[in-house]
């Protein structure tokens, strides 16, 4: 196959066969539980040097507890395929987490801006959808998928495409190697205790990126019984055998919105929107998470009952987001 | 209802400039929110019934639940609300891909003479340059619609010859085949540039030709913002301003809180012709001030 030309960016080696035997020996067939606390779920999943994926954003039913635990364990050296982001990515990198990025999009601000700079964080770039494509050939076992995209962009050159000479068609066509994460941190409106998993709505590549990723944490707002998954189904959006640990996190997603469940948490949102784009990450992180325990501890004292009444009450539209 | 409007501010005016583009029984795919859906929802209402509103995290034809709370334009209950469908930003990158997006709408940091567009740093990239958020979902839109529309403001650093970075593509170096021979859909690619000032399209050479102006400014004033000499069409028409029954949609229904329109000076009709107002435009911010 001849190669027409190939962008210089670093990129994790796809290993679809080595893949398939990470899962042959670690991805347990067998129904037993999961469910664990966050802290447990990333000080046993999330290791430093991981590449980590997290499936949509810090504001919109992202898995923004897990990635809140993920800082305060102080976790070291993370690779993030930071596409569909708005602040997830600013704020791991803010709290020292990471050392390269694959980016898609994300907020950037002072503090990613200078880590950049500085040579502390390496950036590659891709876009939102070559980002998931890449997913989906991880969740596929393939080596790499071929998009119809990016060719042409300067970020192109940033990053582990290629453009062949298609052995199909003759024409040039543009390559990129598929990706299957270390970790990926799921956020999910509900789960059993197994890792069977529902996510109402829409989303970015939350099915992908589980069947793509060595190790799977799932928070999910609510945990029901497996009765109920075999009584529907066709909802079951994430299948157990691919999830490693499930973190009961009502609220897992504030500041941010869940379809159906609550909506966002406007002032917060500013908040978090405003110390990115203004280089107040560290005010941000001691007030939201490391002068917090746990998500539990967040709840109630940063929000309370009543606020948190307000915001399941301000989501008025549930058409779609309840079986 | 449908008499001129003698009041609005620039942002509206290119809202209704596009809206006026929007064609029916197409697709529009874009990032949900801001100008574009404002645009593609305008026209839904007064024009193109049939036009589908599609954004990158997979939502088919919504009817977006408005306003939204700041940023919640993708992946909500408000802007997926009443949508066909709920997929993913793979299914509708699949979907793009397959050629059934027929119109994507990008608001642009910066663009050239080529329709190029640069979302990720402006200076030197591996120099001394800001950076800025990368590509998110304009590359695939500006890659696999068959027609792609920038939206950008009337100014000298937003119009360069060759943009900094190419995040997105538009005829990139501007030579016959130059998408194809980079792996890009055969027939796709820029179609239109429209600013609050003025409308563009591509000459036979893929370059920027200035077909439209704004009647509150000159063709001169146009070009003094640009760092490039555009090519020039024939003639030059004037843009159409907004209606009285565009802007009451717009204000009372898509954008009640002005967190879309509220950037940009405001256009009076005064002694016959239109003109900059003296005062009450938000003047030159970059957010919105009711955000």
């Amino acid at each position: 196959m001849r190669i027409l030309s190939e962008g210089q960016g670093e990129y994790v080696r796809p290993d679809p066969d080595g893949y398939r035997e990470w899962v042959r020996d670690h991805k347990s067939r067998a129904m037993v539980s999961k469910l664990m606390t966050e802290k447990e779920a990333v000080q046993k999943f999330v290791q430093d040097g991981d590449y980590l994926v997290y499936e949509c954003t810090y504001l919109q039913r992202g898995p923004s507890s897990l990635i809140r635990e993920v800082i305060r364990q102080r976790k070291k050296d993370l690779w993030l395929g930071a596409k569909f982001t708005w602040v997830s990515a600013a704020l791991l990198v803010g709290g020292g987490c990471v050392a390269k990025l694959d980016v898609g999009f994300f907020l950037f601000g002072p503090v990613v801006e200078s880590a950049i700079r500085e040579g502390r964080v390496k950036a590659y770039e891709y876009s939102n959808v070559v980002m998931t494509n890449r997913i989906m050939a991880g969740a596929m076992g393939l080596p790499f998928i071929a998009v119809r995209s990016f060719g042409g962009t300067d970020g192109f050159k940033y990053s582990g495409a290629k453009i062949i000479e298609d052995p199909y068609t003759g024409r040039p066509t543009v390559i990129v190697p598929a990706l299957n994460p270390d970790v990926a941190l799921i956020h999910v409106h509900q789960a059993d205790i197994y890792g069977n998993a529902r996510v109402f709505g829409t989303g970015i590549s939350h099915s992908e990126a589980a069947l793509a990723s060595r190790k799977v944490i799932l928070s999910a707002e609510e945990i029901i019984d497996t009765e109920q998954i075999r009584r529907d189904p066709g909802r079951t959006t994430i299948p157990y055998y691919v999830v490693d640990a499930v973190v009961h996190a009502p609220f897992g997603a504030l500041p941010g919105t869940v379809q159906g469940y609550y909506a966002s948490d406007t002032p917060h949102v500013i908040e978090v929107v405003g110390s990115v784009m203004r280089g107040l990450v560290d005010a941000y992180l001691e007030r939201w998470v490391y002068s917090l325990e746990s998500q539990q501890e967040l709840l109630e004292k940063r929000m309370g009952v009543a606020k948190l009444l307000e915001l399941q009450q301000r989501e008025t539209i549930k058409e779609g987001y309840r079986p | 209802m449908t008499e001129k409007a003698t009041h609005f501010s620039e942002r509206e005016h290119q809202i209704c400039a596009v809206a006026h583009m929007v064609e029916d029984a197409k697709t529009y795919w874009v990032t949900g929110g801001g100008s574009p859906m404002a645009a593609i929802l305008l026209a839904k209402k007064l024009y193109a019934p049939d036009a589908v509103y599609v954004t990158e995290d997979g939502v088919l034809g919504a009817e977006p639940a408005l306003p939204f709370d700041p940023i919640m334009n993708m992946v909500s209950s408000r802007a997926g609300y009443r949508a066909l469908q709920w997929g993913t930003m793979n299914t509708v990158g699949f979907h793009a891909q397959i050629g059934l997006m027929d119109y994507g709408i990008i608001n642009t940091l910066q663009v050239d003479m080529h329709g190029n567009i640069n979302s990720t740093a402006v200076g030197d990239y591996e120099g001394e340059h800001r950076r800025f958020g990368g590509p998110g979902g304009a590359d695939s839109i500006a890659a696999l619609c068959w027609r792609t529309i920038l939206l950008t403001d009337q100014q000298k650093r937003k119009f360069v010859p060759r943009v900094d970075f190419i995040s997105s593509p538009g005829f990139l170096d501007g030579s016959p085949g130059a998408r194809e021979n980079a792996g890009l859909p055969r027939g796709t690619g820029p179609w239109r540039v429209v600013t609050p000032w003025s409308v563009f399209d591509y000459d036979e050479n893929r370059r920027l030709r200035l077909t439209g102006v704004s009647p509150f400014v000159t063709v001169d004033q146009v070009l003094a913002e640009m760092s490039f000499e555009p090519a020039m069409a024939p003639e030059i028409d004037v843009v159409e301003t907004p209606t009285e029954e565009e802007l009451l949609i717009l204000r009372t229904e898509l954008d009640a809180r002005g967190q879309i329109t509220d950037v940009g000076r405001w256009i009076e009709f005064r002694d016959g012709e239109y003109v900059f107002a003296e005062s009450g435009g938000a003047g030159d911010t970059s957010l919105p001030r009711s955000w």
